[in-house]
C-alpha cells in the first residue's frame, strides 16, 4: 500500500502578479471563469476559512497547467484548483460515464460495430444532448471490437510479435491505456513493432487500470485513488524485474508521474523515475548508442508537431522532435504552443462546447497556416502530430486533418526487409 | 540532450544571453522557471517565443536544481558537467557551458534565511553582510544593503567556489553581486572538449 505523498501547497508563496491569469486558456473565452489566481491561492483562503466559499466556476479550469508554468513563485496553482474540486465539487451521472473509461470501453467493445454507427447518427446525438449533456456536436472516438489487449494475447509471444523478430531478452512494461487499449489497438500494434524493431521485447502490466485523470477531473477522488494504487502496486513489480514502464499518451503520463503525488496524495517517487513516454526511452536508448533504427530511405511525410499541455508541463518535446529529425523524409515544422480547447471530457459536456471550440481556434488556424492552400498540396501527405489523444480527436474533428502520434509515424517509417 | 550552453532563467539577463549565443552560432537551451513580471506582460511570453524560433530550446515551467560536476583532484576548481531540472532529474541535461541567470530574491536566485544568503541551485560564494539587522536601511529611500548583495565572479564573470572560479560555469544579470563582474556573453570562450575533458 503506497504511503502518503509529502506533498504540501504552497498558496502562501503567491503574491497576486497574475502572470497565471494572463496565460490562462479560459481567461480569453469565458467571463464567468474567476481565472487561476482567483479559483486557486486566492479562493483556496476562503476554502480553508469555510467549503461554503467553494465556486463552481472552478469547474472551467481546464487543468492544462500553464498557471504554473508560468509562475514565477513557483505556486502550485493548478493542483491547488484540482484538489480543491476533487474536494468540493460533486458530479452526476453523465460525468460518471464520461469518466468511467474502463467500464464504458469493456461495455462498448463487444458491440462496437453496431455502437459506432449509432453514436455517430443524429437521432442519438441530439438524445445523448437532451438527456444526457453530451453535445451533439461533438464526434465519440470510435471503439475497437477487438481490444489491444486481446491482440496482445494472441499475436504476441515472450514481448515480440510472432513471426516478426525473435527474442532478446530484454523488456519493457507497456502502460496502454484506455485510448489504446479500446478504441485504437493499432497504436499499440505500432508501440511493438517500434520497440521490437530497438531489440526490446514488450510486457503488459500485471494488472492496469485507467490512469484516473478523467475520474479526477470529474471529482471522483477515491475511484481514481482506488485505481492509482493498482497501476502503482504494478508498476512497481515491473520496476522491480528492472523494466521501464513505457507509455504513449502523455496526459496518462503526467497524470501517474505527478498528479498521482501531487492531487491524489500518493507516493510515487519509486516509480516516477522509470515511467515515461516511448520518445523519452527511445531517445535515450539511441543517444547511449544501445539501438539504432533503420528508416525507410522512401518514406515522405509532412508533420506539424503540436505540444499538448501535458507535454508541455513534462517538458519533453524535445525527444519527439529529435527522434522526428531522425527520419530522412519527415518534414517537422513545430506549432506555436496552444491548447486545443477539448481538455479531455471537459468539451464533451455540453455546456463547454463553445468555450472548447473557441479555445482551440488559434491552434486549427495554426495548423490549416502549416498544411497551406489545399489546392496547394503537395504529393506529400501532410499530418499533425501530438502525444494526446484527446487533442487528436479536437484537431480531427475540428480541421479534418489526420493526427497520429509519434510512435506510429516512427513505426510506419521504419525499414522493413519484407517491404 | 547536449547544449553548447544551458542558461539558467528565462529573464531579461538569461534571454540576452541567449539571443548573443544564438547569433555566434551556439546551441542554446534556457531552463525558464516561471515568466518575469513586465509592464507590457506580453513582452516575457514573447521573447521566450523569438528565442524558440531562432533555434532556442526554451523548457518553460522547469527549474534548475542541481549540478553534476566533474571529479577533480582540486576541490575548488570544478568543470560542471550537467544541470538536473524538475523535469529532467533522471536524466540530467549537458552542455560546455553554463550560465547561471537566476536573478534576485523574488526570481528565487538568491535565498536567504535568518542567517545567511545563499545561491540554492548551486551553492556558489555569496557576497553579503553578516547579521540580518545589517541587511536593510530604516531609510526607505536610502539605497538598500541587501540589493547589492550576490554571487561572487572572478573578473570573467565566472562562478566562484571557496574562491576560486568554476571552469564552465558563468553569471550574469542580478544575481551578480554588485562589486563583481558579470560575464560578457559575447566574449564566452567554449571550452575545448578534448583537452579538458
Amino acid at each position: 500500500m503506497p504511503e502518503k505523498s509529502s506533498y504540501v501547497q504552497n498558496l502562501e508563496q503567491c503574491m497576486k502578479c497574475n502572470l497565471c491569469t494572463f496565460v490562462c486558456p479560459m481567461m480569453e473565452v469565458n467571463p464567468f471563469y474567476p481565472g487561476p489566481k482567483k479559483a486557486g491561492p486566492d479562493g483556496e483562503r476562503y476554502r480553508l476559512m469555510a467549503p461554503e466559499f467553494y465556486d463552481y466556476a472552478l469547474k472551467y479550469c481546464l487543468n492544462c497547467k500553464r498557471c504554473e508554468i508560468s509562475c514565477p513563485s513557483d505556486v502550485k496553482v493548478g493542483d491547488i484548483i484540482q484538489r480543491a474540486r476533487l474536494k468540493y465539487a460533486g458530479h452526476n451521472l453523465r460525468d460518471y460515464m464520461l469518466a468511467s473509461t474502463d467500464l464504458v470501453g469493456i461495455l462498448a467493445s463487444p458491440f462496437a460495430p453496431v455502437l459506432n454507427p449509432v453514436l455517430r447518427s443524429k437521432t442519438v446525438k441530439g438524445a445523448m444532448h437532451l438527456l444526457a449533456g453530451v453535445d451533439s456536436r461533438r464526434t465519440f472516438p470510435s471503439y475497437s471490437s477487438r481490444k489491444f489487449t486481446s491482440w496482445y494475447r494472441k499475436n504476441v509471444r515472450d514481448g515480440f510479435i510472432k513471426g516478426e523478430s525473435a527474442p532478446t531478452g530484454k523488456f519493457v512494461s507497456f502502460f496502454h491505456g484506455c485510448y489504446v487499449n479500446y478504441n485504437y489497438p493499432r497504436l499499440g500494434e505500432d508501440l511493438l513493432r517500434l520497440v521490437n524493431a530497438a531489440g526490446y521485447g514488450v510486457r503488459l502490466l500485471e494488472k492496469e487500470r485507467c490512469c484516473g485523470v478523467a475520474l479526477i477531473s470529474n471529482s471522483f477522488g477515491s475511484q481514481a485513488r482506488r485505481q492509482a494504487i493498482v497501476n502503482l502496486d504494478s508498476m512497481r513489480k515491473a520496476v522491480g524485474r528492472g523494466e521501464d514502464i513505457i507509455t504513449v499518451s502523455s496526459t496518462c503520463t503526467f497524470t501517474m508521474r505527478d498528479e498521482y503525488s501531487h492531487v491524489l496524495d500518493l507516493e510515487n517517487s519509486d516509480v516516477r523515475p522509470h515511467l515515461m513516454l516511448l520518445s523519452k526511452w527511445l531517445y535515450g536508448k539511441i543517444e547511449s548508442g544501445e539501438v539504432q533504427l533503420k528508416f525507410n530511405p522512401d518514406f515522405r511525410l509532412r508533420v506539424a508537431y503540436h505540444t499538448a499541455c501535458h507535454m508541455q508541463k513534462l517538458g519533453w518535446r524535445n525527444y519527439t522532435l529529435e527522434l522526428l529529425k531522425l527520419i530522412p523524409g519527415v518534414e517537422l515544422v513545430e506549432l506555436p504552443q496552444n491548447c486545443c480547447g477539448i481538455a479531455g471530457t471537459f468539451g464533451f459536456k455540453k455546456e463547454n462546447y463553445r468555450y472548447s471550440q473557441t479555445i482551440g481556434d488559434k491552434l486549427f488556424t495554426d495548423i490549416r497556416l502549416a498544411r497551406g492552400p489545399q489546392e496547394l498540396e503537395s504529393d506529400v501527405p501532410f499530418v499533425v502530430c501530438t502525444e494526446c489523444e484527446t487533442c487528436k480527436w479536437q484537431i480531427e474533428m475540428s480541421t479534418g486533418i489526420p493526427v497520429l502520434n509519434p510512435v506510429s509515424i516512427l513505426a510506419s517509417a521504419l525499414f522493413s526487409s519484407r517491404q | 540532450m547536449k547544449y553548447d550552453a544551458i542558461i539558467t532563467g528565462g529573464g531579461r539577463s538569461g534571454c540576452a544571453a541567449a539571443e548573443t549565443l544564438l547569433e555566434r552560432g551556439w546551441s542554446v537551451c534556457v531552463v525558464a522557471a516561471g515568466l518575469r513580471l513586465d509592464a507590457d506582460q506580453d513582452a516575457p511570453y514573447q521573447q521566450l517565443n523569438e528565442l524558440a524560433r531562432k533555434g532556442a530550446v526554451v523548457l518553460s515551467g522547469d527549474r534548475t536544481s542541481g549540478g553534476i560536476w566533474a571529479d577533480s583532484a582540486d576541490e575548488y576548481c570544478r568543470k560542471l558537467l550537467a544541470v538536473k531540472t524538475l523535469n529532467y532529474d533522471d536524466r540530467p541535461l549537458e552542455a560546455r557551458v553554463f550560465i547561471l541567470a537566476g536573478g534576485k530574491f523574488f526570481s528565487m536566485g538568491l535565498r536567504s534565511d535568518s542567517e545567511r544568503v545563499f545561491e540554492p541551485v548551486f551553492g556558489s560564494d555569496v557576497e553579503f553582510i553578516p547579521g540580518r539587522e545589517n541587511w536593510y536601511s530604516p531609510d526607505f529611500f536610502a539605497p538598500q544593503p541587501f540589493m547589492g548583495f550576490g554571487v561572487k565572479t572572478d573578473t570573467h564573470g565566472r562562478v566562484l567556489f571557496g574562491g576560486k572560479p568554476a571552469l564552465n560555469l558563468y553569471a550574469v544579470g542580478s544575481i551578480v553581486a554588485a562589486n563583481f563582474t558579470p560575464a560578457d556573453p559575447s566574449k564566452i570562450e567554449l571550452p575545448d572538449t578534448e583537452s579538458d575533458a
